[in-house]
C-alpha cells in the first residue's frame, strides 16, 4: 500500500514536471520563432521609417539647394538686361555666395557650359534632360575633370537671358561629401549605414568600405546568401522593384552577419537609397527581450515546479504519516493477533499437555499391562507345563526356576512402579542417614554376584583411596541406583564379558564438610545407540532392537535412577556408550561427611602380603592397611608372591597374614595357597580376596588351606573387620567363614511373629547363628501383646509373618504403630511367602519398613535389619 | 538313605536347603521336624469343614515351610493351591486336582522323610 501510494505520487510528480517543461519549452520555442518574425517586421518597419527619414532629409537638402538655386536665379532681375558677361558675373557671384562649387548652363544636348568650376560631365544625362525639358527640377550625378563625383542640381532656367542661347537649365554642382555629410550615411551607433545607387547599380554615394563602382558587382562578389536566394536572383528582384518605383526590403548574410536591407527611391532623382542595418543590434534588443522572456519562463516554470514539488512533498509526508499510522494500527492489530495466537497456542499446549499426560498415562498403563503380562504369562505357562510334566523332575525344576525368575521380575516391576508413582506424586523423599559406602558397595556386590556368576562375567570392584567411608545419604536409594546400574550392566553384557565398578573420591566444591564421590559402572556389553541415549531416562524406555529383545526389565529403572541421583540427591549422571563396545555410567554425588568413626581402627603392626594382578588395587589396599597400622607389601603374580613368601620364611620372618586374589594370571589363589601350605604348613592365615560369591569354590579353597575369604571391595573397614579376628585369636586361623563385614548385630533382640513352629525354628536357628536373640510370637495378637509388655527399647525389630491366625501381620503392624510407646516406630519387616505386588505394597502401607520373601534369605534379612535398626 | 537321597526322593533341592541352612545337621533337624508340622492336618480339616480362609492360611504355611526347606515339589503344589484359595475365591474347576496333588506330594514327602528317619542315626 505504501509503495503504491509512493509510486503514484512520484509518477504524477514526474508527469506534471514533464508537462511543465513541455509547456514552457513550447512557449520558449514559439516565442523565439515569434521573435525572429518580430525582428523581421520591426526591422522592416524601422528601416522603412529610417529610409523615409533619410529620403525626407535628402529631399529637404535638395530642396534647400534647389531653393538656393532658384533664389540665385530670382536675384537677377529679368528687366535689367545685362550683357551676357554681366549676367554670368552676376550668376557667379550669387552662386559663390550660396556655396555652390560649380555652376554652369546645360544645353539641350546635355553639354555643360561651365560658369565656374572645372568642366563637369553628366553621368547619365538622358533622364536628367528629360526632366528638365518637362520643367522639373532634377538632381543628377556627374564627374569633374579630375573624375570626382559631383552632385548636380538642375533647374529649368526661367530667365530669358539664361534661357537664351539654347540653354536648357542652370546646373549647380556640389561635392558628393556635402550630401553624404548631411545625410550622415556613414555607420552610426546602431551600425546602420546607407548609400545611394543608380538604377544600374553604380554608386552615387558609396559607403566608406565599398571600393567598387557598382553595387551590383559588389553584391555578386561578396554576398553569400540573400534570404535563401542567390545574389543574382536578389538583384533581379531589386531591379524589378526599382522599375516599379516600389520600396524593397530583404535580409542577407555577409561574413556570417545578418543584415537587413531597405531600398527606397529618392525624390527628384533617379537614385535609390539603400540602407543596411546589422541584425546584431536588433537581435541584441530582441534577444535581450527573448532572454528575459526565457529566463522568466524558466523561472516561472521552476517556481511552479517548486510549488508542485512542495505540494507533493507535503502530500507525500502526509501520506507517509497516514501510512505510518495505518502501519502502526496494523502492527497493533498484528500484535493483538499474535497475542491471541499465543494465547491460543498456549491453550493448545495446555490441551496437548493434558492430552499428552493422559496419553502418557494410557501408555504407561498399556506398557505396564504388557510388562506385567509377560512374566505372568511365563508363570502361568510354566505352571501349566510343569503340571503336565509333573513326573519329569528335571522339567518341573526347570519350570520352577523360570517361574521364580518371572516372579522376581514381577516383584521388581511392581516396586519400580511404586517408586515411579511416588516420584510422580512428589512423595519420594530421601531418608538421610549415616551410610557406610563400604556397606553399600558390599551390599550391591553380594546382590549382583549370583547374576554375575550365572553369566560367567568378569567382575571387578575398585576402591580408590576413599577417606570418608561414612557419609550422609539415603542408603536405600543409593543402593537402588547402584543395583539398577549394575544389574543393567550385567543384563546387557553377554556371557563372559567384563564389568567394572569403581568408587573414587575427590574434594567437593561444596566445602570441607562434603566429599565428592564418583561411582563408575562400566561394561563391555552391547552398548546403546545414540538415539536411545536421548530417551534413556524416559519411563518405559527400552532399546527396541533384536539385540535386546530377550532382555527383560521394567523400563522404569533409569527414570527412577535419574530422579534419585539428579532430582533428589542433586548429583549428575554421565553416560558414555557405543553400540557393540559397552556402556559407562558415572554418578557424581556431593555427600556430607559423617562424623568421625567411633571405633579406632588400629591393628597390630603386622607384616602382610597382598597379591593381586591389579597394581592399583594393591597400592590402594597397602595404603588402606597402612592407615590401620599394618605394614604391607604386594606382588602382582603368584610366582613373585611365592618367592617373597619363601624368602621371608627362610629368614624366619613370616608374613602374619597373606591376602590372595582368587584370579591371577599365572596361578589362581587356591593354587598358591596349596603351595604355601605344602611348603610352610598351616601357620600363616591366608585370606582369599574375591568379588565373587565364594560358595562354589569354598570347598576347594578350604581343602587348599585357605583360612577365609575377604570380599571386594577392600574398604578400610572391610580390611579391619576381616583382620580383627586374627587379633583376638592372636593370629590363629579361625574356622568361621568371614562372610560379610557388617555392623555387629550380636545380641540384638528380635521379635518374630510366625504361626508355624517349623518356620519359627528355622528362622530362629538361622538368625540365632548371626548372633540375634529371638522371641517367638505365634500370631499377630501375641506379637502385639509381647511388645506392649516389654520395656521400651527392648526389642530392636520385629520380623512379621503376614498370614497368621487370630491376627495377621498387617493388622498387627497397624496396632503396633498406633501404640503409645516411644519405640512404636521400631523396624518391622514383613516375612512372607507372598511375593505379590499387592502384598509388598500393602505391607508398606501398613507401616512396615520392608518386605522379604520366604524362603528365608538370612543375608537379606540381616541386611535389612542392619539397615533399619538404629 | 542319606539326607540327599531323601531330598531326591521327595523332589526337593538338597543344595538349596544346604545353601540356606548352612549345615547338614540343621537341615536334618528341620526335615525331621516337618513330620510334626500341623499345617497339613489343618489344611485337610479346613477343606473338609469348608473353611476356605483357614485352608488358605494352612496351604500358605505349608508353602512357606516347604520354601524354607526347599521341598520344591510340595512347594509348587501347595503354592498352586494357595493361589486357588487366596482371598476367599470360590471353588474353581480343577481345584480338586490341586488338592489331590498337594495330598500326593505331601504323602511322597512324608514318605521320603520317614524312610530317611528310619535309616538315620538316632
Amino acid at each position: 500500500m505504501k509503495n503504491k501510494t509512493t509510486r503514484f505520487l512520484i509518477t504524477s510528480l514526474a508527469g506534471v514536471a514533464l508537462l511543465c517543461v513541455c509547456v514552457f519549452a513550447f512557449f520558449a520555442i514559439h516565442m523565439s520563432g515569434k521573435s525572429a518574425t518580430t525582428i523581421n517586421e520591426v526591422g522592416t518597419l524601422y528601416m522603412s521609417s529610417m529610409s523615409q527619414q533619410t529620403s525626407i532629409h535628402f529631399e529637404s537638402i535638395i530642396n534647400i539647394q534647389m531653393n538656393q538655386l532658384e533664389s540665385l536665379i530670382n536675384a537677377i532681375p529679368s528687366e535689367a538686361v545685362h550683357s551676357d558677361r554681366e549676367l554670368r558675373e552676376e550668376l557667379i557671384s550669387q552662386a559663390k555666395a550660396r556655396d555652390f562649387a560649380y555652376l554652369g548652363f546645360c544645353g539641350q544636348d546635355g553639354k555643360l557650359d561651365m560658369l565656374y568650376g572645372s568642366q563637369l560631365t553628366i553621368t547619365d544625362p538622358d533622364p536628367f534632360l528629360l526632366s528638365l525639358r518637362d520643367r522639373e527640377e532634377k538632381v543628377a550625378i556627374g564627374t569633374n575633370a579630375e573624375g570626382e563625383k559631383v552632385i548636380l542640381l538642375g533647374t529649368p532656367s526661367p530667365h530669358p537671358a539664361v534661357s537664351g542661347g539654347g540653354c536648357a537649365a542652370l546646373v549647380a554642382g556640389l561635392p558628393v561629401t556635402y550630401i553624404s555629410d548631411h545625410l550622415s550615411l556613414e555607420e552610426n551607433e546602431e551600425r546602420a549605414y546607407s548609400f545611394i545607387i543608380r538604377k544600374d547599380g553604380s554608386f552615387v554615394i558609396r559607403s566608406s568600405d565599398a571600393y567598387r563602382n557598382n553595387y551590383f558587382e559588389r553584391v555578386r562578389a561578396i554576398y553569400e546568401d540573400v534570404n535563401g536566394m542567390t545574389p543574382d536572383q536578389y538583384l533581379e528582384e531589386l531591379s524589378a522593384a526599382m522599375e516599379r518605383n516600389e520600396d524593397y526590403s530583404n535580409e542577407f548574410t555577409v561574413r556570417e552577419e545578418r543584415y537587413h536591407l531597405y531600398c527606397t527611391r529618392l525624390p527628384r532623382s533617379e537614385w535609390y537609397l539603400i540602407t543596411f542595418m546589422p541584425y546584431g543590434t536588433m537581435d541584441s534588443i530582441v534577444r535581450n527581450f527573448s532572454a528575459e522572456w526565457g529566463t522568466l519562463t524558466v523561472l516561472s516554470g521552476a517556481v511552479i515546479l517548486a510549488a508542485l514539488l512542495l505540494v507533493f512533498y507535503k502530500y507525500y509526508g502526509l501520506t507517509r504519516q497516514q501510512l505510518r499510522e495505518v502501519e502502526e494500527s496494523r502492527a497493533a492489530a498484528e500484535a493483538a493477533r499474535l497475542e491471541a495466537e499465543d494465547a491460543q497456542r498456549e491453550a493448545e499446549n495446555a490441551q496437548w499437555e493434558a492430552e499428552h499426560a493422559n496419553r502418557a498415562k494410557s501408555e504407561f498403563l498399556s506398557n505396564m499391562s504388557h510388562d506385567i503380562r509377560t512374566p505372568m504369562n511365563a508363570i502361568v505357562g510354566m505352571t501349566a507345563i510343569a503340571t503336565a510334566n509333573i513326573d519329569d523332575k528335571q522339567q518341573v525344576q526347570n519350570c520352577l526356576k523360570k517361574i521364580t525368575m518371572s516372579s522376581k521380575h514381577l516383584l521388581g516391576l511392581i516396586n519400580d512402579v511404586l517408586d515411579m508413582s511416588k516420584i510422580e506424586s512428589g512423595k519420594m523423599t530421601l531418608n538421610m542417614d549415616q551410610v557406610s559406602l563400604q556397606e553399600v558397595v558390599d551390599g550391591i556386590v553380594s546382590i549382583c554376584q549370583p547374576q554375575v556368576r550365572a553369566k560367567r562375567q568378569q567382575f571387578d570392584v575398585f576402591i580408590h583411596d576413599i577417606s570418608a567411608e561414612n557419609v550422609i545419604c539415603d542408603s536405600v536409594r543409593l543402593n537402588q541406583v547402584l543395583i539398577n546400574l549394575l544389574s543393567n550392566a550385567i543384563k546387557f553384557t553377554p556371557d563372559g564379558g567384563e564389568i567394572h565398578v569403581a568408587l573414587y573420591e575427590e574434594d567437593s566444591p561444596r566445602g570441607e564438610d562434603y566429599v565428592r564421590i564418583h561411582v563408575q559402572v562400566k561394561d563391555n556389553g552391547i552398548g546403546m545407540s545414540k538415539e536411545f541415549q536421548k530417551h534413556l531416562f524416559d519411563s518405559f524406555a527400552r532399546e527396541d532392537s533384536a539385540r535386546v529383545h530377550r532382555t527383560e526389565g521394567t523400563g522404569l529403572g533409569m527414570a527412577i535412577t535419574k530422579f534419585i541421583v539428579v532430582d533428589a540427591m542433586g548429583g549428575t549422571i554421565d553416560v558414555k556408550s557405543r553400540q557393540g563396545q559397552g556402556t559407562e555410567f558415572i554418578i557424581t554425588l556431593d555427600l556430607e561427611k559423617a562424623a568421625a568413626m567411633e571405633e579406632d581402627m588400629i591393628l597390630p603392626s603386622w607384616d602382610m602380603l597382598v597379591v593381586d594382578d591389579d597394581r592399583q588395587l594393591c597400592e590402594s589396599t597397602v595404603a588402606s592397611l597402612g592407615s590401620i597400622g599394618v605394614k604391607a607389601e604386594w606382588a602382582l603374580d603368584g610366582n613373585s608372591a611365592l618367592r617373597m613368601i619363601n624368602r621371608r620364611h627362610r629368614r624366619g620372618d613370616d608374613y602374619h597374614i597373606i591376602l590372595l586374589d582368587w584370579k591371577l594370571p599365572d596361578m589362581d589363589g587356591i593354587a598358591i595357597a596349596r603351595r604355601i601350605r605344602e611348603e610352610q604348613g598351616n601357620d600363616v592365615p591366608i585370606l582369599l580376596i574375591s568379588a565373587y560369591d565364594w560358595g562354589e569354590i569354598e570347598r576347594d579353597a578350604k581343602d587348599a588351606g585357605i583360612t577365609g575369604f575377604i570380599a571386594k571391595p577392600l574398604f578400610r573397614s572391610t580390611l579391619f573387620n576381616s583382620l580383627r579376628q586374627f587379633v583376638e585369636t592372636d593370629g590363629e586361623a579361625e574356622e568361621t567363614v568371614q562372610t560379610e563385614a557388617r555392623r555387629d548385630l550380636t545380641g540384638r533382640q528380635i521379635l518374630l511373629a510366625e504361626d508355624n513352629e517349623l518356620n519359627w525354628e528355622i528362622a530362629s536357628e538361622l538368625l540365632g547363628q548371626e548372633g540375634l536373640k529371638l522371641d517367638w510370637a505365634e500370631n499377630g495378637q501375641i506379637c502385639v501383646e509381647m511388645l506392649a509388655a516389654s520395656p521400651v527399647g527392648y526389642y530392636d525389630a520385629v520380623l512379621m509373618d503376614i498370614r497368621m491366625p487370630v491376627m495377621g501381620g498387617y493388622e498387627a503392624t497397624q496396632v503396633i504403630r498406633s501404640l503409645e510407646r516411644e519405640d512404636k516406630d521400631l523396624p518391622i519387616i514383613a516375612m512372607t511367602a507372598d511375593a505379590f505386588a499387592e502384598d509388598v505394597k500393602r505391607s508398606l502401607e501398613c507401616g512396615m519398613n520392608a518386605h522379604v520373601a520366604k524362603p528365608i534369605d538370612v543375608r537379606e534379612v540381616m541386611r535389612l535389619l542392619d539397615k533399619f535398626i538404629k | 538313605m542319606t539326607l540327599k537321597e531323601c531330598y531326591a526322593a521327595m523332589g526337593g533341592d538338597y543344595e538349596e536347603a544346604m545353601g540356606r541352612l548352612r549345615s547338614e545337621r540343621l537341615v536334618q533337624k528341620f526335615v525331621l521336624k516337618f513330620l510334626d508340622d500341623g499345617s497339613y492336618r489343618l489344611l485337610c480339616d479346613s477343606l473338609a469343614a469348608g473353611d476356605r480362609g483357614e485352608a488358605f492360611r494352612a496351604a500358605h504355611t505349608i508353602k512357606g515351610v516347604c520354601g524354607n526347606l526347599a521341598f520344591n515339589t510340595l512347594l509348587e503344589s501347595s503354592e498352586a493351591l494357595t493361589e486357588a484359595l487366596r482371598d476367599g475365591r470360590p471353588p474353581q474347576p480343577g481345584e480338586e486336582d490341586l488338592i489331590r496333588r498337594v495330598q500326593e506330594d505331601y504323602q511322597r514327602t512324608v514318605q521320603a522323610i520317614r524312610t530317611f528317619q528310619e535309616g538315620a542315626p538316632a
